[in-house]
């Protein structure tokens, strides 16, 4: 008998044992599997910060790490928002900077001289591994079979839908905060399941972090409510929920009111309400439960009545009246257009104008999840089943996130926990039943045909009786298994491991071309410009400018102020004349634009020029509108068929200028919107190029200072030029002091 | 009968004088013409409103709401036009600031649109006076081009803007009160039925299955890509240029109403094949039945998937894996 030793090993006490250990063993390889797959970006480029988000948060590490709690929680930062500066400390999600500088801290008493950008860089990947394990935890909590909560496990450190944002480098709130998602849902599930109030208070411990951690910490405030509300409905009301409702809301709330930038939003805010509300109907909820046993059930059945109908309509009358004497916020922008999904289009262009925050189309939910797509309604059916609580939350939760991930694609976060619970559900059914050797014969399980039960579950299970069906079940799903750990390998590899600070590209001869043009040019910044000189850019590039160039800004990614940055948006899309009194008037040096042209890089400025018109236009509907910008036929062109307004714009103008000195006469070519530009580049007089970035992707130009002779621009280079000055038309209308 | 005959009175006193005096103040006696909705115009009217020297605003649409133009926007268009009219006549303003509202129909005013050159409709033209406390030089009316629908809300900031400063009447939108009406109507009848009808109700309400397939359908639409259909307003199928029609759209980034149907369908086989293996086969009494059910849902669910990669395949040029049979 060969398989006596294993025997020994597999059952009694020893045999629990080896399960554990295997086990450990089994998550410890998912979370290295997990940190491993994150390290790309780091092995194929360095051990540098992404995107741009994260070099703000990078920044404010920074600070934080330097400064200290204090002068981090009072923060002003006069380095951005120029000339209005921002309350860093009151307006942003502390959770992930804290976390780099305790770890910081923790591996210098150690004595391990780390450098805090290493830490920022890997901060993403040490995560995903802890993520990894409470997903096994979540998923152990659904289901009886211990495959499930190592499937699910696995799912969650290898699927794209959350690699895309936790590669190593890419420093943002999402790194930590999907952690946090997922380890609040366990607490959460395990505080309703025993009624404890440990678990309560755990889950708003952890919510806390959460919101301390991320804005998306609302979708927590908004699923638990929803998922007590199902259950009472559903006429499940018990003592567990009572308790465990009520400690997190109590202690989830006060917590969450501790972050300054949230405040006093909890009892202000609509995002929230619903939360409170379900907090009050659990009270009465409990308070009817407690009258039951004192009073017939005749006359509380009237009581029950009336108590509804008042509360109802006290409810309603009051938050009506709040609503309209504005104690009560309106619901925020965001949120609102997650339900009105054509709401940030007209009333928010800023909103609407992230490509984050466009919606899903289901190329994306494949790329992004692969074959847990067609698992995740499989498992949402088999949480049916049994439809305990914790599977109503399974249900809720699985439904609203597709929802909301096919509104905005960045939402596919919140969807991926779920449906790798589902999937992992799902699949361990499967292994359960057909990876069995023993042929279980005519197992009389229960007869629990009641009409409460899924039709598909009424008859009893029997099991597998023969070797082929196993085999074939088996093997397709090992070969489904082993497509997806290539697909995420692939994906991850190719789509989601780039920095976008440095591009990559292959050369005809298949080798890698580096284009670092971002990182050059902010390095010209920092080498060649005084500390304080004020650099205008479109928003996108705020929070790198402030990071790498360390180049005090105008506008930045924060977008808090959509006035400041429509004026930006105005300066750019105005022509000279009208933008160099508004650069002048914010004390800019320096205006740099991205421009792919040369190289066929479509992410540049001219491609996101409209949505700086329309936010200016959204200020200033008089002097900038959109309608000009396309020609008499509606399209949007750059060559000698662009309208006058797009030929005179700034932007235009610091795109094109000097690049027909590239080509030949007449040769100039725009790579990325593919048109052959006019013979005659547009010319500049209020400013000059003070830098261009080796394939021109970025162009920065100085602001000309005032003329000496006091001359406007255009006739100082118009005489520079050794052009005569031509007679002043007789046509010439009133002067008129101009205000701005 | 005695307010009836007052109004009557009053109504016999304007039309009198208005006809008494017909060189008296051109502004009262178009006022006169509507009270509270906008005027209604043609070729005529038009150019006296227009007319130069004008001590008033005037804000005039062109627009062809009749169905055989089939002008959608001016149909829209039209209650939304006539609630800023209504806003401004009956609200409070001070004396000095007169504007009038009128709607000039293609149907009425033929030749307002061939001199005006216009292409298209609706158009919204602001007339500023040009005798006045507020007269301008330039007396060259504003213009609205419409490039989508517009709410009234939109359309009175744009003309508020081009009004001199000073308190205007806010824009009141009435209460709908049928609406309100039958809102309360139907929730109270539906209570009523419920509560009528809850004996059989509330079986199907509690029945497990009908809450499943609910769940499950709604997934599989949201994570067929339904919303970016709704949103973005896809086209449902597009020829192929050769008299077919092509099923899948080109681009990772797009797609058609029809392909996300069929993606839909794609992925509710491919559930149902997993929920057919994962429950009902093991609980499949007849050695001999299940073996067939398990090849024939095994088959299907490669099959599919198979056919799933390659659609996918297809939309995603650089993507190197598939699935044999296709």
């Amino acid at each position: 008998m060969a398989d006596a030793p294993v025997d020994a090993l597999l059952k009694g006490s020893s045999g629990k044992n080896t399960r554990g250990l295997l086990r450990t063993i089994i998550l410890f390889t998912i979370a290295a599997a997990a940190v491993s797959s994150r390290l790309f970006s780091v092995i194929r480029f360095e051990s540098i910060i992404h995107e741009f988000d994260p070099w703000f948060n990078f920044r404010a590490t920074k600070y934080l790490v330097e400064n200290g709690f204090h002068s981090f929680w009072d923060w002003f930062d006069d380095r951005t928002w120029h000339p209005l500066g921002r309350v860093t400390g009151g307006t942003l999600y502390p959770g992930l900077m804290v976390t780099s500088g305790a770890i910081y801290h923790f591996l210098r008493f150690l004595t391990l001289p780390v450098d805090i950008r290493n830490i920022c860089v890997l901060l993403a990947p040490a995560f995903s591994g802890l993520t990894a394990f409470a997903m096994y935890l979540l998923t152990n909590e659904m289901s009886p079979s211990p495959s499930a909560g190592l499937l699910a496990a696995a799912f969650m450190g290898i699927v794209p839908g959350y690699i895309s944002r936790s590669v190593a480098g890419s420093y943002d709130n999402e790194a930590i905060a999907i952690f946090l998602l997922v380890f609040t849902f366990f607490l959460w599930i395990r505080a309703v399941k025993n009624g404890s109030i440990m678990y309560g208070a755990l889950t708003a411990l952890s919510y806390g972090y959460m919101v301390s951690a991320w804005g998306g910490y609302v979708f927590i405030t908004n699923l638990i409510p929803l998922h007590i509300f199902v259950l009472l409905c559903m006429g499940r009301y018990s003592t567990r929920l009572y308790i465990s409702y009520t400690t997190w809301y109590a202690l989830g709330t006060l917590a969450s009111m501790q972050i300054p930038f949230v405040g006093f939003l909890p009892i202000r805010n609509s995002d929230h309400m619903s939360a409170f509300g379900i907090f009050g109907l659990l009270q009465l909820v409990a308070f009817a439960e407690f009258i039951r046993g004192y009073v017939p059930t005749k006359q509380f059945q009237k009581l029950l009545t009336s108590m509804i109908i008042i509360t109802v309509a006290v409810g309603f009358i009051g938050l009506s009246l709040l609503s309209i004497s504005g104690v009560i916020a309106p619901w925020s922008g965001r949120f609102y257009s997650l339900w009105d999904t054509s709401y940030a289009k007209i009333h928010i262009p800023i909103i609407a104008s992230v490509s984050e925050h466009q919606p899903t189309a289901w190329p994306a939910f494949f790329f992004d999840l692969n074959f847990l797509i067609w698992l995740f309604p499989a498992g949402v059916y088999i949480c049916f089943r049994d439809l305990k609580d914790e599977h109503v939350f399974v249900v809720i939760y699985g439904v609203l996130a597709s929802y909301f991930a096919g509104v905005m694609v960045r939402l596919m976060l919140t969807l991926t926990p779920i449906v790798c619970v589902a999937a992992a559900l799902a699949l361990s059914h499967i292994i359960d039943t057909y990876v069995t050797i023993s042929p279980k014969q005519a197992q009389a399980k229960s007869t629990e045909s009641s009409s409460e039960s899924l039709r598909s579950s009424r008859s009893p299970v029997v099991g597998i009786y023969s070797y082929a069906s196993k085999a074939i079940v088996t093997s397709s799903v090992v070969i489904y298994l082993l497509l997806f750990v290539a697909h995420c390998t692939w994906v991850t590899s190719n789509a989601y491991s780039s920095p976008s600070v440095v591009l990559a590209s292959r050369l005809p001869d298949g080798s890698q071309f580096l284009i670092d043009d971002y990182r050059e040019a902010y390095y010209w910044l920092r080498q060649n410009t005084p500390q304080n000189a004020k650099i205008a850019s479109w928003w996108d590039y705020g929070y790198q400018i402030g990071g790498m160039a360390d180049r005090p800004t105008l506008v930045d990614n924060n977008t808090w102020n959509n006035t400041h940055i429509a004026t930006v948006g105005k300066a750019m899309s105005s022509p000279e004349e009208v933008s160099y009194p508004i650069l002048r008037q914010h004390d800019v040096d320096y205006v740099l634009v991205v421009f792919g042209g040369l190289l066929g890089y479509s992410g540049d400025d001219l491609n996101k020029f409209l949505w700086m018109v329309r936010i200016a236009e959204g200020i200033w509907p008089d002097e900038v509108k959109e309608r000009d910008f396309f020609t008499s036929r509606g399209e949007y062109r750059v060559d000698d068929q662009a309208t006058p307004t797009m030929r005179n714009s700034l932007m235009y103008k610091m795109s094109y200028y000097n690049y027909n000195s590239l080509f030949q006469q007449g040769q100039a070519i725009d790579r990325v919107r593919g048109v052959r530009l006019p013979a005659e580049g547009p010319q500049l007089s209020t400013m000059e190029e003070a830098f261009t970035s080796e394939n021109w992707i970025i162009r920065i130009y100085k602001v000309k200072d005032l003329d000496n002779f006091d001359r406007d621009h255009m006739s100082a280079a118009a005489f520079d030029r050794g052009q005569k000055r031509k007679r002043a038309s007789k046509r010439r209308g009133p002067r008129v002091l101009r205000t701005e | 009968m005695k307010p009836l005959s007052f109004i009557l009175l009053s109504i016999l006193c304007i039309v009198s004088s208005a006809l008494a005096s017909p060189s008296t103040d051109k502004f009262e006696q178009f006022q006169t013409l509507s009270r509270l909705a906008p005027i209604d115009l043609d070729d005529s009217l038009y150019d006296d409103l227009t007319s130069k020297p004008r001590d008033y605003y005037a804000a005039v649409v062109l627009t062809a709401t009749e169905a055989r133009f089939g002008c959608i926007l001016c149909r829209e268009l039209q209650p939304e036009w006539e609630l800023i009219a209504q806003s401004w006549n009956k609200g409070s303003k001070s004396d000095e600031l007169k504007l009038l509202f009128g709607t000039l129909d293609f149907v009425h005013g033929k030749a307002i649109f061939q001199k005006l050159m216009l292409q298209t409709a609706p158009v919204l033209l602001l007339f500023p006076p040009t005798v006045g406390p507020f007269a301008r030089v330039d007396d060259t009316p504003f213009r609205f081009d419409f490039t989508g629908p517009m709410s009234a809300d939109q359309l009175y900031t744009w003309i508020n803007r081009h009004l001199p400063e000073g308190p205007k009447p806010p824009l009141v939108r009435p209460v709908n009160y049928v609406r309100l009406v039958s809102a309360i109507t139907l929730s109270m009848g539906a209570v009523t039925l419920f509560t009528v009808l809850s004996p059989y109700v509330l079986p199907i309400v509690r029945n497990r299955n009908i809450w499943a397939a609910i769940s499950l359908i709604a997934v599989l639409l949201f994570t067929s890509g339904h919303m970016f259909n709704h949103i973005r307003r896809v086209p449902y199928v597009v020829g192929d240029g050769k008299g077919g029609i092509s099923y899948f759209a080109g681009g990772f980034q797009t797609q058609f109403g029809m392909e996300t149907q069929i993606v839909a369908a794609i992925y509710a086989t491919l559930s149902f094949a997993t929920i057919a293996l994962a429950m009902k086969v093991p609980r499949m009494a007849d050695a001999k039945a299940q073996q067939v059910a398990v090849v024939i849902w095994g088959v299907v669910l490669f099959g599919v998937y198979s056919f799933l990669l390659s659609v996918f395949k297809a939309k995603n040029a650089g993507y190197p894996f598939f699935l044999p049979p296709f």
